[in-house]
Parts: C-alpha cells; sequence; structure tokens
C-alpha cells in the first residue's frame, strides 16, 4: 500500500466517522437520560430518508437541507411518541426488557408502514453531486461525502452546544449524571426527558436523511447501520457524547481498513461481530480501557 | 369403591375435573392432531399444521430462556439456520434423517455454549442487543460460506418418496416433545431456578442458584430444540438459504409467538404459535406488512398494557366474568 492509498483510506474514514457520529448521537441522548436501548432507531433513520427523499423528488429541495429539515418533524414525531407510548414505561436505572420490547415493536410498526407507504425497492436520491469527485493532486474526496460530513460535524456541534450552554442541556446531563440528585436539585424529568427522545428521534432522522444521500435504502434500511449505531454508543461509554465521536471514528477506521485483511463480503460481519465483542470485553468503552492502562502504568 | 360417583359430592367432582382440564385437554389436542391427517386429506392443510408445529416448538423453545428465565434473545435464528443445515449437509452426505435431526440438536447446542459462554457475561438488556449482533454476523459469514452454497442456498436431495405424512408426524412429535419439556420444567426446580433469576438474578444467586449456569442450561436446551426444529424444515423444504433461515426475521418471529401468545407459561407459547402461524398464512401471501405491522401493534400493547399476552388477557376477562356471576 502506498502513503496515497493510505491517506485516501483515512479520508474516507474520517468522512465515515462523521456520519456514523450522527446516527449515533441520538442513541445516547435517549439512552442517557431515560436507559432506553431504542431499538426503533432503524425505523426512524428509515422515515428520515424517505422524508428526504419525497422532499427531493416532489419539490426539489437540495437533499442535504431535506434531511436537516428532517429534524424538526422527527424532533415533534418523538415527542408525541413519548407522549403516547415512552413515558408509561416503569421508570429503571438500567435498561429494562420492555423498554426493549417496546421499542422493537415500535420498530415493526415503522418499518412495515414504511413498505405499505413506499413498497419495497429500491430508492436513491441522485443529484449532481452523487458522483462528483474533488481532485486534490493524487488524493480525491466525494463531493457527496464531503457535504454529508460537513453537515454532520456541524450539527454535532449544535448539538453540543445545545447541550452545554442552555437549560435542556443542563437538565440533560444532570439526569445523565444521577438522577436523583438532578429531581431533587429541581430538574422536571418528564419534560426534560420528553424533549431529550425528540431529540434523539430528530437526530435520527437527520442521520438517515444524511445517509439517504450516500446509500440506496429501502423500508428495512437501518438495520446494519443500527447495529454499528451501537458498536459506537459501547464504544463511546454509553453515556457521553464526545465518547460518540471517538467511537465513531473508531469504528469507522476499523471498518475502512478491514477492506486490506478481509475479503469485501465478510466486512459486515466485522462490524455485527464487534457489537458482541466490545459489549463482552469493553463494557465500559474505551474511556475505561484508558483508565486501565493509566493505572497499569 | 363401587358407585362412588354417587357418594362423592358434587363439589369434589368439579374440582377432580378442574384438576385434570389440563391434561384431557392436552390429550384431546395430541389425538385430534394425530388423527387430523386421515380426516383432512387437503395437503395444503397438512403443510399448514406442519409448519405451525416447527414455529410452537421454536416458540416453546424460546420460551424457555426468554420467558423463564427473562433472557430476550433477538438470535435463534442461529440455532434454526445452524440446525437446517447441518441436517442439509448430513442428509446429503446419505445419512438417515432422524439421526441428522438429532446431530442438528448437537451442533445447535455447541453453537449455543459458543454464543452463551461469552454472552451471558451480560445482564439481560445488553445479552439481548448481543444476540442481535452476534446472529447478524453469522448470516453474513454464511452468505459468504461457498462449501454451503453461500447467498444461493442449499439444495437437499433425499433419495426416497414424499410422504407428506411422515412429514408432519414428525414435526407433531418434536413439538409434543417440546411441549413435553417445558411442561416438566415448569414444575421442576430447573424451572423454579429460571423464574427466580428473571424475577432477581442477584437475590437468586444469593439462595443458591447460580444465575450462568442455568442460563447456559436453558439456553443450550432452547437451542437443541430450535435445531432440530430447523432440521425437520430443512428435509421439508428440501432448499434451504442463509436469507431465509439465518434472516433476522426467523428470530423476530420466533421472539414474538411466545410474548404474545403468552410469556413464561407453558400454554403461551403454544396458543402464539398456533396464532401466528394461522394468521400469517391467512395474511402474508397477500399483505406480508399488515402481518408485521399487526404483529409490532400487537406488542407495543401487550408490553403496555397486558405483560401476559393473549393467555394473561383471556385469564384476566375470565376472571371478571366469573367474578360478575
Amino acid at each position: 500500500m502506498t502513503l496515497i492509498d493510505f491517506v485516501n483510506l483515512l479520508l474516507s474514514a474520517l468522512l465515515l466517522a462523521g456520519v456514523y457520529a450522527v446516527m449515533s448521537v441520538g442513541m445516547t441522548v435517549i439512552y442517557g437520560v431515560m436507559k432506553i436501548v431504542n431499538l426503533a432507531h432503524a425505523g426512524f433513520m428509515m422515515l428520515g430518508a424517505y422524508f428526504a427523499l419525497e422532499l427531493f423528488e416532489r419539490f426539489h429541495v437540495d437533499p442535504i437541507l431535506a434531511a436537516l429539515l428532517a429534524f424538526p418533524v422527527m424532533f415533534l414525531l418523538g415527542g408525541a411518541l413519548y407522549w403516547v407510548l415512552v413515558r408509561r414505561l416503569p421508570h429503571s436505572d438500567e435498561p429494562t426488557l420492555p423498554s426493549l420490547l417496546l421499542m422493537f415493536g415500535l420498530w415493526l410498526v415503522l418499518q412495515n408502514l414504511g413498505y405499505l407507504i413506499w413498497g419495497n425497492t429500491d430508492r436513491s436520491i441522485l443529484t449532481p453531486r452523487t458522483l462528483s469527485v474533488i481532485n486534490l493532486g493524487p488524493i480525491s474526496i466525494s463531493t457527496v461525502r464531503l457535504t454529508v460530513f460537513v453537515a454532520a460535524v456541524a450539527c454535532l456541534l449544535v448539538l453540543q452546544g445545545l447541550l452545554h450552554y442552555s437549560w435542556f442541556g443542563r437538565s440533560v446531563r444532570a439526569l445523565i449524571q444521577n438522577r436523583y440528585a438532578a429531581l431533587i436539585s429541581g430538574v422536571y424529568e418528564g419534560r426534560t426527558a420528553g424533549i431529550a427522545f425528540g431529540v434523539g428521534i430528530g437526530f435520527a432522522g437527520l442521520a438517515g436523511g444524511l445517509l439517504g444521500s450516500l446509500y440506496s435504502f429501502d423500508p428495512d434500511f437501518g438495520r446494519p447501520f443500527l447495529i454499528r449505531a451501537f458498536v459506537i454508543v459501547v464504544l463511546g461509554g454509553l453515556e457521553s457524547i464526545s465518547g460518540v465521536a471517538l467511537g465513531a471514528l473508531v469504528l469507522a477506521l476499523v471498518e475502512t481498513f478491514s477492506i486490506l485483511f478481509v475479503p469485501a463480503g465478510y466486512q459486515l460481519a466485522i462490524s455485527f461481530g464487534l457489537l458482541a465483542i466490545t459489549l463482552i470485553v469493553l463494557p465500559g468503552g474505551i474511556a475505561s480501557l484508558l483508565a486501565k492502562v493509566r493505572r497499569l502504568a | 369403591m363401587s358407585a362412588f360417583s354417587a357418594i362423592l359430592p358434587a363439589r369434589s367432582i368439579a374440582k377432580w375435573i378442574a384438576k385434570w382440564r389440563n391434561t384431557a385437554l392436552l390429550w384431546a389436542l395430541l389425538a385430534a392432531l394425530a388423527v387430523a391427517p386421515l380426516l383432512i386429506p387437503s395437503p395444503n392443510t397438512i403443510r399448514l399444521l406442519f409448519t405451525t408445529f416447527l414455529w410452537v416448538t421454536t416458540s416453546i423453545a424460546w420460551n424457555l430462556l426468554g420467558g423463564f428465565a427473562g433472557q430476550v434473545s433477538f438470535g435463534f435464528a442461529v440455532f434454526y439456520g445452524v440446525g437446517a443445515y447441518t441436517t442439509a449437509l448430513l442428509m446429503n452426505a446419505g445419512l438417515n434423517p432422524f439421526i441428522a435431526f438429532l446431530a442438528s440438536a448437537f451442533t445447535a447446542v455447541l453453537v449455543s455454549l459458543f454464543v452463551g459462554v461469552p454472552a451471558f457475561r451480560l445482564r439481560g438488556p445488553y445479552f439481548a442487543i448481543a444476540t442481535i449482533g452476534i446472529s447478524e454476523a453469522v448470516r453474513v459469514v454464511m452468505t459468504n460460506l461457498t462449501f454451503t452454497g453461500g447467498a444461493s442456498g442449499y439444495r437437499i436431495v433425499e433419495h426416497r418418496p414424499f410422504s407428506q405424512r411422515e412429514h408432519y408426524y414428525t414435526a407433531l412429535v418434536l413439538a409434543s416433545l417440546a411441549f413435553v419439556i417445558s411442561l416438566l420444567i415448569a414444575n421442576a426446580k430447573f424451572g423454579m431456578g429460571l423464574k427466580a433469576i428473571r424475577q432477581d438474578e442477584d437475590a437468586a444467586a444469593d439462595l443458591g442458584v447460580n444465575p450462568y449456569t442455568y442460563k447456559l442450561a436453558a439456553h443450550a436446551l432452547a437451542a437443541a430444540l430450535t435445531g432440530m426444529a430447523g432440521g425437520v424444515f430443512a428435509r421439508y423444504a428440501a432448499f434451504i438459504h442463509p436469507g431465509g433461515v439465518f434472516g433476522f426475521h426467523t428470530s423476530v418471529h420466533i421472539l414474538l409467538m411466545p410474548v404474545i401468545g403468552g410469556i413464561a407459561t407453558v400454554w403461551g407459547p403454544v396458543l402464539g404459535g398456533f396464532v401466528f402461524g394461522i394468521v400469517e398464512e391467512e395474511i402474508v401471501a397477500s399483505f406480508p406488512e399488515i402481518h408485521l405491522l399487526l404483529y409490532g401493534i400487537l406488542l407495543i400493547i401487550i408490553v403496555l398494557f397486558e405483560p401476559g399476552g393473549i393467555l394473561g388477557g383471556a385469564n384476566k376477562l375470565l376472571r371478571r366474568f366469573r367474578a360478575k356471576r
């Protein structure tokens, strides 16, 4: 492998990491505040992708803009679903099986509604950007991947700002750190959880819209991405948002560079197998690994 | 002792009926199913019952781990697929199919240990998520393996005349076996231990139940039954492919039946299997989406309002009805 190949792979891993981070961050917010593992994440990503497609085909909205527009729509949908379904779940400090099954049922509903509305043909969003490439000497970057990356990073920065400088963000972080202390200090859990669920679903929709610009999709879209999001969230330590970015980068690097060692057909098996392996070997995520290393040193 | 029915008061007869009702119901059901192929000549009905028996078997198997022990798994397609492929490979090597089914059970148990030994270090929901990853990874590997034909599937050649009745009775025996195992476990120390683990793993461990070995044992038993069901299916279908037997939807179906029928009960998974098999048959041909859409809605309702499933809901209605009377 030449140096240029290496740089090309590194760049594509980095661009991939941006989308991966956006698709996992919603799951982290929901898990952190409510300790619910959102199995329906894939379903909402699928809705986001079709939302972007419909806006693009009917109203000729730029797909990236359409993905950004998916956020408020999915935010409202998430808030409504929280109000109707999720808040009825019993409170718990760790994920429960009823919550898992509820979200799974929701996924089944979304997925099959998708089949009813859009059928099972593969769809894709094609713009002039899709096939164009920016050439920087020997290094080439796909334009659509670059724009998606920029949009993803911008959204992550906005979320990070929101979490650090707003009342809502402080409530979210307080609930993640210590629920009881947060309640004593006057955090309104119901409203914060509702908004957090909306934000989580909104980010799922946004990520779906962005992924729709990169890959073709059908109503089953999102299952491989759901599993990847799990890996990233676990690698990132389940509750930290900057951890998610790190986890996304690690997964993107592993996936991109595994192509050098593993036949292409088996590549997905690596991402899927990583889920079980990280859960079993590294349940505390990368941060706990670093802490362990530091303690040993 | 002669004419004891005249001496015994009516109340104790009612008690006697209540005591043996379940057993009588079971024998009646078995007898009806055993003579069904003689009375109903339609091969389509027989096929429907055959697949329903397989669903019932997997549903009961899933319930051993997911119901009694409370360890929800999204990965039962792995055992179903491994069982199917074991039978397929061995039958093509010239082995008697019934020995091949036993071999399917054996390989499925091996796989269950391979999965369970590391994965049961995880608690409930994390175990559930890990099984999604394992099941999908196995499917991808099977899609790429060359000696099983990869994604294009694998064909089984059997040099014997096709007898639908033989398949039917094989499946019926398998489902009965699964039911008997589930019935025995529910009332045995092993089953009590599993139920204790579901309610509180730490408390169970304090009382001398080793959650790790209990879960492994339940997992292995469930895998053996599911593997055999996969083998029986493979022999009937004569063609299997990773997208089918290893597909995520197979895991989903196996999970939905016991949850909808009534989790952690003996009859719930049977009921769930029958309802699923028959409803699937009626709806899936024309509206495959509505089928799973219905089950998704049902799952949401069950989780939020009636964790006992159809059986629990029916019992509740019955009790309310009796109380009114």
